[in-house]
């Protein structure tokens, strides 16, 4: 159970958010296509601008069936509340933006998602963000790197494309003895696998695009509030750490988000500031497709890891492959702790061959998908050697963490003898390269 | 704002305006394990219409020092000195669940300075299972979650948010866990002179109830009603959190019966 619903999981996936509306009773939670929202008087247009009372204004803000794929994942994850934005992206960039300001630094995993990396790196440095990358799950390159100025600490709960699994416990417990909170991209985990929030996150973010949508099909991001954190707290010189949050904000009659809303201080924020100023909204018809795909994230789920299980435990037995690597292969205690359902349904591996080995595996797969996604419901491939890094060099390459025979998959919900079947054609076009 | 009451920082929500004794003023006291946010849907309406509001965080709650009281009459005495800091000499009370025993406690000896009291999700006494309370004491954590799943009503547990992407139980559970609950449970317990008081009570009254309270049933509802002599107004598909869980529908039934009296 998760800490804001008594249902299990897979039936809050399936009716939190929405009960059957009173005008047609449309069981199907309804898309709600409209960018605006008619007030009943000039009063209640006022409370709901001032936030006096609660509503839908502008869906630039807010929509109903938006809404229901907020309140879903945050209870799914445990939080006090959600907010659903136009990618993944931009739900860290809102995320990032809301408690940081020119002067403040960020540490970060070395371990994260290229694009993520480039925004800390490049785009926030722009604005007077700083950014350190360590070794996440290194305590004391940790602590090292906390400044008095750190705002907060990021991590993935497993890493794209490492795979590495961050040890969120110890994580969350090193960097709240700082008053600094964690946030953490939870993608690659969904809720189904590790909800961070029960193991000491502040924040998770998440691709909707992936594993929740599940189906390719529409664009998303969401940022849940573990309503965990304590904003109002002093830095070592007893001024308060969070005015972003603490401080009176004018464009809001002077309101102070944590005094006002403790638990979804933050959230609120976002709703108020991020989703005002960046317009990052997701559209309605997207949220209806993402909703489509959570209501069955469960078993689908189950499903991508007891086939992930099977080609991993496959793959390792076929000449040809070098070798293979998934987060469950590793010794570390945190792993086992953090996923004893699975630690999701990606997986890397090398062919013979090297580079032309690896291009000859994918151009010989006829049901995998070669392309630059994960997380759909089919098996998707990307062989990075030639694509994203084709102009590299192999040292490059290596610098990078990746090597040319890497073959990186989302293992998808077909029948795994079939996908056996596919890889196998693979593996021996790779082998050829060779002869 | 921080207001200083026996030495003691009190923090108390305004609802985003500046307190101004001299507009009729609302005050707004939480239940067991509560805090000012309790009224968050509420308080900016009034504050921005015409009154001025104040939502203490009792002492040892949330964002104020101290200790929490022991006894709800405690709580009574506490309440003359803190409007008497603030210089307020009339006052409307609001009270939810053990916040209204606080009132009746503090009406009992200032009925002078009470323009009106208004009952929400609550009884004239509150008797508290010995097992809930055992639990607050051990795990505070534990018995937030147990008063959320009976506190809450069946709209809440299916995730309804009037609030556009909040989860109102995981609110409530946040701000539970980290307050006195053990303490605010047994003064609940233990105060057995609601009854009498409910029933002498001499300026304008009000009782909106949930039809699906568990904590303070129904029957306990209606009773209280009846020592009042009022109507209650009873909110439908609503558990006893109803400021949290149907925040519009309890604004809107007190702004009915607050104007009422103003006007």
């Amino acid at each position: 159970m998760a800490n804001s619903s008594y249902y299990k999981p897979e039936t809050i996936a399936l009716h939190t958010g929405y009960t059957p509306e009173s005008d047609h009773g449309s069981r199907a939670v309804p898309i709600y296509q409209t960018t605006s929202y008619a007030f009943d008087s000039v009063q209640m247009a006022s409370s709901l601008f001032n936030v006096e009372q609660g509503g839908h204004i502008y869906s630039r803000i807010s929509n109903p069936t938006v809404s229901v794929l907020e309140q879903r994942m945050a209870a799914l994850e445990g939080g006090t509340g959600a907010i659903c934005t136009a990618s993944g992206m931009s739900a860290l960039f809102s995320t990032f933006i809301t408690l940081c300001s020119a002067g403040d630094h960020i540490v970060s995993s070395e371990q994260i998602y290229g694009s993520t990396a480039t925004t800390l790196r490049y785009t926030l440095k722009r604005f007077g963000i700083e950014c350190d990358f360590i070794p996440i799950n290194d305590m004391d390159a940790l602590r090292s790197a906390i400044r008095p100025n750190t705002k907060l600490v990021f991590c993935e709960s497993i890493s794209n494309p490492g795979m590495e699994v961050s040890n969120i416990p110890e994580i969350s417990k090193c960097a709240n003895s700082f008053g600094i909170p964690v946030v953490v991209d939870a993608t690659f985990a969904t809720p189904s696998l590790n909800r961070p929030i029960e193991h000491g996150a502040n924040i998770v973010v998440h691709s909707i695009t992936k594993w929740i949508g599940g189906h390719g099909n529409s664009i998303g991001g969401c940022i849940i509030d573990g309503g965990n954190f304590d904003w109002g707290c002093l830095d070592e010189k007893n001024k308060k750490k969070f005015p972003e949050l603490t401080d009176p904000y004018a464009p809001f009659h002077g309101i102070n988000f944590w005094e006002e809303f403790g638990p979804t201080a933050f959230v609120m924020k976002v709703r108020s500031e991020a989703m005002r100023d960046l317009g990052a909204a997701l559209s309605p018809n997207n949220a209806f497709l993402i909703l489509q795909g959570l209501e069955t994230l469960d078993i689908r789920m189950k499903k991508h890891v007891e086939n992930t299980v099977a080609l991993r435990d496959w793959l390792l037995s076929q000449n040809g492959v070098s070798w293979v690597r998934h987060p469950e292969m590793r010794d570390d205690s945190h792993i086992k702790e953090m996923f004893p359902l699975g630690a999701g349904s990606m997986l890397c591996f090398g062919v013979v061959g090297e580079r032309k080995g690896g291009a000859a595996f994918i151009n010989s797969l006829s049901l995998a998908t070669h392309l630059a996604n994960v997380g759909d419901s089919r098996t998707l491939v990307l062989h990075p050697g030639s694509t994203t890094h084709s102009r590299l060099t192999k040292e490059d390459m290596e610098a990078a963490g990746i090597s040319e025979d890497l073959i990186r998959v989302s293992v998808g919900i077909e029948n795994i003898e079939d996908i056996k079947v596919d890889f196998l054609n693979g593996i021996k076009s790779a082998l050829r390269t060779i002869k | 704002m921080l207001v200083q009451v026996d030495e003691l920082n009190i923090f108390v929500a305004t609802g985003g305006k500046i307190f101004d004794p001299d507009l009729p003023t609302i005050l707004f006291l939480h239940g067991s394990g509560g805090d000012h946010r309790t009224w968050a849907m509420q308080t900016r309406w009034f504050a921005y219409n015409g009154f001025s509001v104040l939502a203490p965080d009792l002492p040892g709650h949330s964002l104020s020092d101290g200790n929490a009281f022991s006894t709800i009459e405690e709580s009574g005495i506490w309440l003359a000195k803190f409007l008497n800091t603030l210089g307020v000499d009339k006052v409307h009370l609001v009270g939810h669940s053990q916040g209204f025993l606080t009132a009746l406690a503090f009406a009992e000896h200032h009925n002078d300075l009470v323009r009106s009291i208004t009952a929400i999700g609550t009884a004239a006494e509150i008797p508290v299972n010995e097992h809930l309370i055992k639990t607050a004491e051990t795990s505070r954590d534990k018995a937030a979650e147990m008063m959320c799943n009976w506190g809450f009503g069946p709209n809440a547990h299916q995730g309804i948010s009037s609030v556009p992407g909040m989860q109102p139980i995981g609110i409530s559970r946040a701000i539970m866990k980290n307050n006195p609950l053990e303490v605010d449970l047994r003064a609940c317990a233990e105060f057995k002179r609601g009854s009498e008081i409910s029933k002498n009570l001499s300026m304008h009254k009000h009782c909106i109830l949930a039809s699906h309270d568990k904590m303070t049933p129904m029957k306990a509802g209606l009773l209280l009603a009846k020592n009042m002599s009022v109507n209650p107004q009873i909110i439908q598909n609503s558990g006893h959190m109803l400021p949290i869980e149907s925040p519009k529908k309890t604004l809107l039934a007190l702004r009915k019966f607050i104007e009422t009296i103003a006007s």
